[in-house]
C-alpha cells in the first residue's frame, strides 16, 4: 500500500511532465527563464540541454555575416535621453546559429528554436557575456 | 456706478438659479456627488502659513495622458471600471496645467524641464541649472551661466535636502536638484570632454554632499561613481577613469551607503552625515520586475524620516524616472505599473506629514506622444482592446469594437516608436498593416501599443502636464502656467512677503 508521502511524490511528476512537455514544444517567453530574484526559473533549469522554442526580438547584430545574435523580450529601443550608451537589459538569451544570421528587424517578432545552454559563458569573437544561450539554433 | 451695476447683475443672475434639490435628477447620485464636492470647495481656506518642509513629486513622463492611464490601471486593478477612479493626488485641492516647453524646444527633454522647477528659468534642452544663452555642451561659456539651485538656497536657510529617483540618481531629473551641467549625459568623468573644466554629475553629488547641501540621495547610477577597476555589490565595475571611489569617501566622511534592499532595511541614520543609496549600476528596475530593491515609496518613508529631524525643514525631490523610460519603450503595461509605484509614493509622502507646514507638489515633466482611441465602453482594459459600450447597461460589451479594416484596436497607441505597424522591409522601405490582436495579447507584460512612425524608441511630447498641489501656498498653483513658476510657488512658499 502506498504511503500518502510516496504517494505525492510519484504523483507530482507525473503532474508536472505534460507541463514541461507543453513548455518545450511550444514558443515560451523569455521571461519564463528567470524567477523573480532573476535567478534561473524551474523551468529554465529542467530545460537546460533540451530544445526548446522561444518567442522574441532580434536586436540589431554586433557583428555582420555572424551565427551569433542576441534575442531580446521586448524590441531592443535605444532611447537618447534614457542613456549614454547602448545597454542590454538583463532578460536576453544569447542565440548561436546553425547558419549565417540574416537580420530581422529589431521590431519583427520571431521564433528561435535552438538547445538551452546555461551558466557564465564569454564569446570569443564578440566579448560578449551570456548566462542563457540557445545553440544550434533556427529561426523565422 | 459701476458697482451698482454689478449688484445688480449678480442679483439678477441670483434670482435665476433654481433650487437644485427642486430638479428631476436630484436624487441621481452624480447629483447628489457634484453638490457635496461643492459644498466641500466652499469649505477650504486658503494656508498662507510657512512652508517647513517642500517636497516635489515628478513622474517623469506622466503628461495628462499617461496619467489618465495610469488612472484607469489602478482603478481596474482594484476591481473597478477605472474611470471613476481617484489617484491618491487627484484628491489634492489645488491644481494647474503646466506648459512644459524649453526655450529652443516645442518638445523638451527632462534637463530643461528640471531646471525649471529647481532654478526658476526655462533654458534649452540638454542644458541642466545652465542659462539659456549657452550652447550645449559649450564649458567655458556654462561656467559662467550656472544658476544658483532651490536646493542651495534653502540649505542656506538651514533646510535638510534629499533627491530620490527610481533612474540614475544622475540621470536629469535628480541631477537638477545638485548640479549645473552644459550636458545631461555628463553622468561620470568619462563622458566629460578633455579640457572641460566642469565636473561631472556624480562628482557634482559628491561635491554638494561634502558641501552640506545635499543630505540624501537615493536611486541607480552606482556604476557613475566607482572607478572601472571596482567592483559594486552585484559583481559590476564602474565607469569613473579618475580612480575616484565617491561611494567609498561619502563612508569616509562618516556617511551611510547603501548598495543592496538587505542594506537599505538595515540602514541606520548617520545622524548629521550625508546618505547614500545606490541600487543598480544603471537605472532601478521597472516596479513590474522589481527584486531586491526598495520600492519608491520605501525610499520616500525612509527619506522623510531621515530629513525630519532638521527642525528647519526639508526640500525633498522625488522622481518616478521609469514611467518615462517604459513610455519610451511602447510599453504601456509597464509605464502604468511604475505609474501605480508613483502614487503608492505620494500616498507615503502626504501621510507621513502634515498639511499645515508641508507643500506636496505632484507633477511631470512633460508627456509623450501617447493616444487613446474611442469610443470604447467602460471597463475596457486600458492596456487592451476597445470593447464596445452597452446601450443597455454600463460596463463594455465584452465585444472589440473593429476598424475600418475590420481588426480589433487597442484602448491606448503611441504617435511613434518601436511599436510601429511599419516594419523595415529587405529593401530599406518600411510598410505593414495593423496586427490581427486578442486581447491576450494586447494584456501581455511586454507587449508594445500600436504605433504609427517608425522610432527605435518612443518621444516625449510637448503636450500639457498637470500639477497637483496641497499645503501652504499650494493655492497658487491655479490655470495654465509655465512650468518655471514651479520653482516660484516653492520660493515663496519657503519665505511668505
Amino acid at each position: 500500500m502506498l504511503s500518502r508521502r510516496l504517494f505525492l511524490a510519484t504523483l507530482a511528476p507525473a503532474l508536472a511532465a505534460p507541463a514541461l512537455l507543453r513548455a518545450a514544444e511550444g514558443p515560451l517567453k523569455i521571461r519564463d527563464l528567470y524567477a523573480r530574484d532573476r535567478s534561473l526559473s524551474d523551468l529554465a533549469q529542467s530545460l537546460v540541454g533540451e530544445r526548446a522554442t522561444f518567442a522574441g526580438f532580434m536586436a540589431p547584430p554586433l557583428k555582420a555575416d555572424s551565427s551569433f545574435f542576441v534575442l531580446t523580450q521586448r524590441p531592443m529601443a535605444v532611447c537618447p535621453f534614457c542613456e549614454t550608451s547602448a545597454e542590454w537589459p538583463d532578460d536576453i538569451i544569447a542565440v548561436y546559429t546553425k547558419r549565417t544570421v540574416e537580420v530581422t528587424p529589431f521590431n519583427v517578432g520571431i521564433e528561435v528554436r535552438g538547445v538551452l545552454e546555461a551558466g557564465g559563458y564569454k564569446d570569443p569573437d564578440t566579448g560578449f557575456w551570456s548566462l542563457v544561450r540557445l545553440t544550434d539554433a533556427t529561426y523565422g | 456706478m459701476k458697482n451698482t451695476i454689478s449688484a445688480s447683475v449678480a442679483a439678477l443672475l441670483a434670482a435665476g438659479a433654481v433650487n437644485a434639490q427642486d430638479l428631476p435628477q436630484a436624487s441621481n447620485q452624480w447629483f447628489a456627488n457634484g453638490q457635496a464636492a461643492i459644498q466641500e470647495r466652499l469649505a477650504r481656506q486658503p494656508n498662507t502659513g510657512r512652508a517647513k518642509n517642500i517636497i516635489l513629486l515628478v513622474a517623469d513622463g506622466n503628461g495628462v495622458g499617461t496619467n489618465y492611464a495610469t488612472r484607469i490601471f489602478m482603478g481596474q486593478q482594484a476591481g473597478g471600471l477605472g474611470d471613476d477612479f481617484v489617484l491618491p493626488y487627484e484628491a489634492f485641492p489645488n491644481l494647474a496645467l503646466v506648459k512644459t516647453y524649453s526655450t529652443n524646444g516645442q518638445t523638451p527633454d527632462s534637463a530643461p524641464t528640471a531646471a525649471a522647477m529647481n532654478s526658476g528659468v526655462k533654458t534649452k534642452n540638454d542644458l541642466i541649472n545652465i542659462m539659456d544663452s549657452v550652447a550645449v555642451g559649450d564649458c567655458e561659456a556654462g561656467a559662467k551661466a550656472g544658476t544658483k539651485t532651490f536646493a542651495e538656497i534653502v540649505s542656506e536657510e538651514g533646510k535638510s535636502v534629499g533627491v530620490i529617483s527610481t533612474a540614475r540618481i544622475t540621470h536629469a531629473t535628480p541631477a537638477a536638484v545638485y548640479a549645473r551641467t552644459v550636458n545631461r549625459d555628463w553622468e561620470d568623468n568619462s563622458l566629460v570632454p578633455e579640457g572641460c573644466a566642469q565636473k561631472d554629475i556624480a562628482m557634482q553629488l559628491f561635491d554638494q554632499m561634502q558641501a552640506g547641501v545635499i543630505d540624501l540621495a537615493m536611486g541607480g547610477g552606482r556604476r557613475h561613481f566607482i572607478p572601472e577597476d571596482v567592483t559594486d555589490a552585484e559583481g559590476k565595475t564602474g565607469k569613473r577613469t579618475d580612480g575616484r571611489n565617491l561611494a567609498q569617501e561619502i563612508v569616509d566622511m562618516g556617511g551611510a551607503y547603501v548598495q543592496t534592499e538587505d542594506e537599505f532595511l538595515a540602514m541606520q541614520a548617520p545622524g548629521n552625515a550625508p546618505i547614500l543609496g545606490l541600487f543598480e549600476p544603471s537605472h532601478m528596475m521597472y516596479e513590474a520586475d522589481r527584486s531586491g530593491e526598495p520600492s519608491l515609496a520605501e525610499m520616500t518613508e525612509a527619506a522623510i524620516k531621515a530629513l525630519s529631524g532638521n527642525e528647519n525643514g526639508y526640500y525633498l525631490e522625488i522622481e518616478a524616472g521609469r514611467v518615462d523610460h517604459a513610455n519610451h519603450d511602447g510599453n504601456l503595461a509597464r509605464t502604468v505599473r511604475d505609474g501605480v509605484a508613483f502614487a503608492e509614493a505620494v500616498a507615503k509622502a502626504d501621510e507621513l506629514t502634515d498639511d499645515a507646514d508641508t507643500l506636496i507638489i505632484v507633477t511631470a515633466d512633460h508627456e509623450h506622444a501617447i493616444a487613446f482611441n474611442g469610443y470604447c465602453g467602460r471597463g475596457s482594459d486600458i492596456l487592451g482592446l476597445c470593447m464596445g459600450i452597452d446601450e443597455a447597461g454600463e460596463k463594455n460589451t465584452g465585444e472589440p469594437l473593429l476598424g475600418a479594416n475590420g481588426k480589433p484596436y487597442t484602448v491606448a497607441g503611441f504617435l511613434n516608436g518601436a511599436g510601429s505597424v511599419l516594419k523595415e522591409q529587405a529593401d530599406g522601405s518600411y510598410s505593414g498593416s495593423y496586427p490581427e490582436l486578442t486581447q491576450e495579447q494586447a494584456t501581455d507584460l511586454d507587449f508594445l501599443q500600436p504605433a504609427l512612425v517608425p522610432m527605435s524608441s518612443e518621444t516625449h511630447s510637448g503636450e500639457d502636464v498637470a500639477v497637483y498641489a496641497k499645503g501652504p501656498w499650494a493655492h497658487l498653483f491655479n490655470g495654465v502656467i509655465e512650468q518655471n513658476e514651479i520653482f516660484h510657488v516653492m520660493n515663496y512658499a519657503a519665505n511668505p512677503k
